[in-house]
């Protein structure tokens, strides 16, 4: 039976573990950081413009991703803008409009869990990745062949 | 040594001849279902040179599972199934589907299928079965893959909504919706065709 | 207008979906409503209309001809499978390939878990089992869209305005 192992090898190993260590540190600290988020509440139309003139165009950056997506709509405004920090503590709640509640949680290493309400009632629950420059769209229909949209992005 | 003829034999025993490495077996398997095989292939991706090469990759593929193929259904429905997989997998990497995804978004976003008027009387009454064929022939064309291919699982293949959802990787909510906006369309494009053909 | 849920109702007692209690329901319905009878003629018409649809179709090459393409690739597919006799080139390598294996894998999943840029993992719980997904790699952002009706098409409609 072999008891010795040569030097080169342990040195091998003790270079697995060295990365090991570092990557576990690492990802401790990720796990619990807290994460600045942007969310907007956006109306779609083929309209010019809002009827409510406070709502304005989104940004050029948004309105690119909005316009790379199969939606059939080519103006889009802004209802309400909100910035949010969350932690792995607890979700954080806030009201998008009257009927529209978003509720962000972070899980951990950048995920979100995303809960959507209308009218308090339940939409849709995503859990995704967020890193800095993806960005999370969720949608659905509104009268007159418009839509509603929340964008969630990662500011920080 | 003459060569044994299989065209008598039923599928359950060319098919463990096959699964003994008798090729000339599995090929007259092939001859027997080819042509069913290569339909569902091009009723999927609409195209025919795709459809030969995906028959073909199909039948490689039965070749080399056979040793898996337990006789619990038929040789052609399970052939079929690895043709409609290929098919399903062949449209994914399709650089095409972003702007079928654009029509399914339009389609299932405007809710256009709930609102059509019903159509009637029905258009395809009276119409020779090879006319017939060209008609929903070319309304199939029409239908975004998505909805087309929830329309061939349900409709060719008869699979239940649970079976298709499990297929297309989708939720049977989907699947309804999907088929019950292929069906409205198809009957629509049918009445317009007919319509068409009168003026 | 009979509202969305019918319809798909409707539907799926065409296809046998239906639970014998919803099925007696359909039929309680369809008894007294012209409107649902006619849609469901209507599915029923499209569905006679495509049975049968792919059984003219024929695939555009001889026999033979297929069958040779086939066999070539059946054939090519066997010899590629074929285990070599001779030792592999990395074989006197062995010691170093675990310790220095498991540190690129452990490398590479920190890395992944670490960078931000990489396509992320998404999974959807969905309230409503009409939300389809659409995800743009290019632009990294991912679109889940609700495919219920707007509000007022609702039958109940309280008057009430859209989600802003």
């Amino acid at each position: 039976m072999r008891l010795r192992m040569s030097v080169e090898a342990s040195a091998a190993w003790l270079v697995c573990a060295l990365v090991c260590i570092g990557l576990g540190e690492g990802k401790l600290q990720a796990a619990d950081a807290k994460l600045k988020l942007e969310a907007q509440l956006i109306w779609a139309t083929t309209d010019h413009q809002s009827p409510d003139p406070s709502h304005k165009p989104v940004d050029a950056d948004i309105l690119k991703k909005l316009q790379d997506l199969p939606l059939k709509w080519t103006n889009y405004f802004v209802v309400n803008r909100k910035i949010m920090e969350v932690s792995t503590v607890g979700p954080v709640k806030m009201a998008m409009s009257e009927k529209c509640e978003i509720e962000v949680r972070h899980v951990g290493n950048g995920t979100v869990e995303v809960a959507l309400f209308g009218k308090r009632e339940p939409l849709v629950k995503r859990t995704q990745s967020l890193p800095k420059g993806e960005t999370l769209v969720l949608g659905g229909n509104a009268p007159n062949a418009t839509a509603w949209l929340v964008v969630l992005k990662r500011l920080e | 040594m003459t060569e044994k003829d299989h065209s008598s034999s039923e599928d359950p025993a060319l098919v463990r001849a096959a699964q003994r490495g008798d090729m000339a077996a599995f090929e007259e398997l092939v001859a027997r279902h080819r042509d069913k095989v290569f339909a569902r292939a091009f009723s999927m991706v609409r195209n025919e040179e795709e459809a030969v090469d995906l028959s073909q990759e199909a039948w490689v593929k039965g070749w080399q599972r056979l040793p898996q193929f337990l006789g619990e259904s038929s040789f052609g429905t399970w052939i079929t199934r690895i043709i409609i997989n290929l098919c399903l997998d062949h449209l994914r990497k399709q650089k095409r589907q972003r702007f079928e995804s654009i029509e399914a978004m339009d389609e299932e976003s405007g809710g256009v299928e709930r609102q059509m008027p019903v159509v009637t009387p029905n258009p395809t009454v009276n119409l020779e079965r090879q006319e017939l064929r060209k008609r929903i022939d070319q309304a199939l064309g029409q239908l975004s893959h998505e909805h087309r291919t929830v329309l061939v699982l349900h409709e060719f293949e008869e699979m239940e909504y649970k079976e298709i959802a499990k297929t297309m990787g989708c939720s049977i909510g989907t699947v309804m919706s999907r088929l019950f906006y292929a069906r409205r369309k198809m009957a629509a494009l049918l009445a317009n065709l007919r319509r068409d053909d009168l003026t | 207008m009979i509202d969305y849920d019918l319809q798909l109702k409707l539907q799926a007692h065409l296809d046998g979906e239906l639970s014998p209690a919803e099925a007696r329901g359909i039929q309680a319905r369809l008894a007294r409503d012209p409107e649902a009878r006619a849609l469901l003629a209507e599915l029923t018409a499209t569905t006679a209309a495509l049975a049968d649809f792919e059984d003219g179709r024929r695939l555009p090459e001889s026999r033979e001809f297929f069958w040779s393409k086939i066999e070539r690739e059946i054939h090519r597919d066997a010899s590629s499978a074929s285990p070599s006799a001779a030792l592999p080139w990395w074989a006197g390598w062995r010691r170093w390939l675990v310790p220095i294996g498991t540190a690129a894998m452990v490398a590479l999943a920190g890395l992944m878990a670490t960078r931000p840029g990489l396509a992320p993992e998404a999974e959807a719980e969905l309230a409503d089992p009409g939300a389809f997904t659409y995800r743009d790699y290019t632009a990294r952002t991912t679109l889940v869209w609700l495919s219920y009706p707007a509000e007022k098409e609702f039958p109940a409609d309280d008057g009430s305005d859209t989600m802003d």
